[in-house]
């Protein structure tokens, strides 16, 4: 396993999409700077530096896709699996050191991100307005689901042997992900009741009526599960700080990453390689 | 004689189709073992077998005297290197980082030796130059430095003068002798370029529809293909004694026929046989390729 793990971040100091993924990080987090400056200074905006360090949160999940996707299909397209095992790696070892070079490095870029935003954001924002603690929590809860992102595209891609497809069904996937969290919370969103009008004698009468999309209680616990274990609804609501069930967020990520890690191992155990 | 690699009945079935027939293999330590045949006899499969990539149906493999079923063979794989289809090159990489790469995976205490191995195969010029820009011989070059990197005891090399132009099949030809005669590296070797081959194997494995048909020494081979004279005979014993008397070699196949081999000159073959009063009811004279020794043993149309 170290054997595996030393070569991988080898490869990974010479790897292209690496580095892609380090720039990316760190225009993001200029860009997103000098965008909140602007309306600071344009409109007069408070804007939080805790805020900019979440936002990134949101579409990480993209990022992941695409970078597992890549950097782990090289692995079956230019033929390294295949070398790994003939030169008597086991399996299981070499599953688990691409997911722990994937999940290392995409936390690595969460962190370049939020040690530009650092840096530059609170000499330029102020400082921190929440409870130290508190950002902490979130930031440990994004980093979890970084982790259960990280699982689920590392198994899509040892599981399918072609990086092309890998890469369409990863990115596929991470969108299917947010369409899924962002219909759930249009659902979650959906008021109580809504204002119908109607004309009665030549008058406009407003009166509210009960709303059809409005969920069941038990409804409403069943679409905040769903986004509560999906990591791009995760996400969303630590950006937003409005996840009502921030602690057990964790525990869901810890259920993905343990179903998908394990499920990869034994298709990858069984896979027959070419 | 120590066997490296030996295989038992092994057999290997997708779905409907058996790629792998009882398959029985032995490789001599120290051989350049030539596995030859045609596209779909079963090579590629077998070798994925042995480098683990798959798993037999049933049977087994014995390398280095553990078997497939025994879970010593993932020890046992690391005396082992081996280019499957296309050698496991980093394309985005150097030669140079390809071998510092394959080093770090087999565990080597430095990196001492990588410049030894590009000089070996001939890429110590490359410098930074990223091998997706390599000629496919560059490529299978380095793909066989790559396999030698953790200095394997027995190399495997799947269809490694494919594509190649003839500069690039004499160069992997002459590195494999060398590999063989200086590194003492026994050589499993798959390709269904049948000249190619008979010029390095010291033994061959012949394979059709995924069962070794025969194994055989280069020595013994030879003595089959090279020049011979078929006869057909009335009185074998007679023939037998005039051959032992004059020293020249043959075989009885059976109570009619006898082969002679040697470069004979027919014509004058004849006349010495009757002046002896050997009379022989049919004489044939042949001379065999690898190519046609291995139609001839399938019984087939050279069709590949």
């Amino acid at each position: 396993m170290i054997r595996l793990l030393n070569a991988s971040f080898t490869r990974l100091r010479k790897n292209k999409t690496f580095w892609l993924l380090i720039i990316f990080s760190i225009v993001l987090a200029l860009f997103m700077i000098y965008t909140q400056y602007s309306d600071m200074k344009n409109y007069g905006e408070v804007i939080e530096v805790e805020q900019l360090m979440l936002n990134y949160s949101t579409m990480i999940g993209i990022v992941i896709a695409i970078f597992t996707s890549l950097f782990l299909g090289v692995e079956y397209s230019d033929g390294a699996i295949r070398n790994k095992i003939s030169i008597g790696h086991k399996r299981v070892n070499i599953y688990l050191s691409n997911l722990i070079i994937v999940t290392v490095t995409n936390l690595f870029s969460y962190i370049v991100f939020l040690g530009i935003v650092a840096s530059i954001g609170i000499p330029l924002f102020g400082s921190i307005t929440i409870p130290i603690s508190k950002l902490l929590m979130l930031l440990g809860t994004i980093f979890v689901t970084t982790i259960a992102y990280s699982s689920i595209f590392t198994f899509l891609a040892m599981v399918i042997s072609n990086k092309t497809i890998t890469a369409i069904v990863s990115i596929m996937f991470s969108f299917g992900l947010m369409m899924n969290a962002m219909i759930c919370f249009n659902r979650l969103e959906a008021p109580k009741t809504i204002s119908e009008a109607s004309i009665v004698n030549g008058e406009t009468k407003i009166k509210e009526v009960p709303n059809p999309r409005y969920l069941s209680k038990e409804k409403r616990t069943i679409y905040q599960i769903i986004v509560d274990i999906n990591p791009a609804g995760q996400m969303f609501q630590i950006a937003g700080r409005t996840a009502p069930n921030l602690k057990v967020l964790p525990l869901y990520s810890l259920g993905l990453i343990v179903i998908f890690t394990g499920t990869g191992l034994v298709l990858f155990k069984r896979k027959e390689l070419k | 004689m120590e066997i490296v690699l030996e295989t038992n009945n092994l057999e290997k079935k997708y779905k409907d189709f058996r790629a792998l027939n009882h398959t029985n293999m032995h490789i001599e330590k120290g051989a350049i073992y030539g596995l030859v045949g045609k596209n779909g006899a079963g090579k590629t499969t077998l070798i994925r077998i042995i480098c683990g990539l798959q798993e037999p149906t049933s049977g087994e493999y014995i390398l280095y005297d553990k078997s497939n079923k025994n879970s010593g063979i993932i020890t046992v794989r690391k005396r082992m290197g081996a280019i499957i289809e296309t050698p496991s090159i980093y394309g985005e990489m150097s030669a140079r980082d390809n071998l510092i790469e394959q080093y770090k995976l087999v565990g080597m205490p430095s990196l001492d030796g990588i410049e030894e191995l590009l000089k070996l195969v001939g890429l110590e010029e490359t410098g930074k130059k990223k091998t997706k820009n390599f000629s496919l011989g560059m490529k299978q070059r380095l793909g066989i430095a790559i396999a030698l990197a953790g200095n394997p005891d027995f190399l495997i090399l799947d269809e490694p003068i494919n594509g190649l132009d003839p500069k690039g099949i004499i160069e992997i030809r002459e590195l494999i002798l060398k590999l063989n005669k200086e590194r003492k590296i026994t050589i499993l070797i798959s390709s269904h370029y049948l000249d190619e081959l008979s010029k390095i194997a010291t033994h061959y494995g012949f394979l059709d529809n995924g069962s070794i048909i025969q194994e055989i020494t280069n020595e013994e081979l030879m003595k089959k293909m090279e020049h011979k004279i078929e006869l057909k005979v009335s009185k074998v014993k007679e023939f037998v004694k005039y051959f032992e008397e004059n020293k020249i070699s043959y075989e009885v196949i059976d109570s009619k026929n006898i082969n002679v081999y040697g470069e004979n000159n027919l014509s004058k073959f004849i006349t010495e046989l009757s002046q002896k009063n050997l009379i022989a009811d049919e004489i044939h004279e042949k001379e065999e390729s690898l190519e046609n020794y291995y139609m001839n043993l399938i019984g087939g149309d050279n069709d590949d």
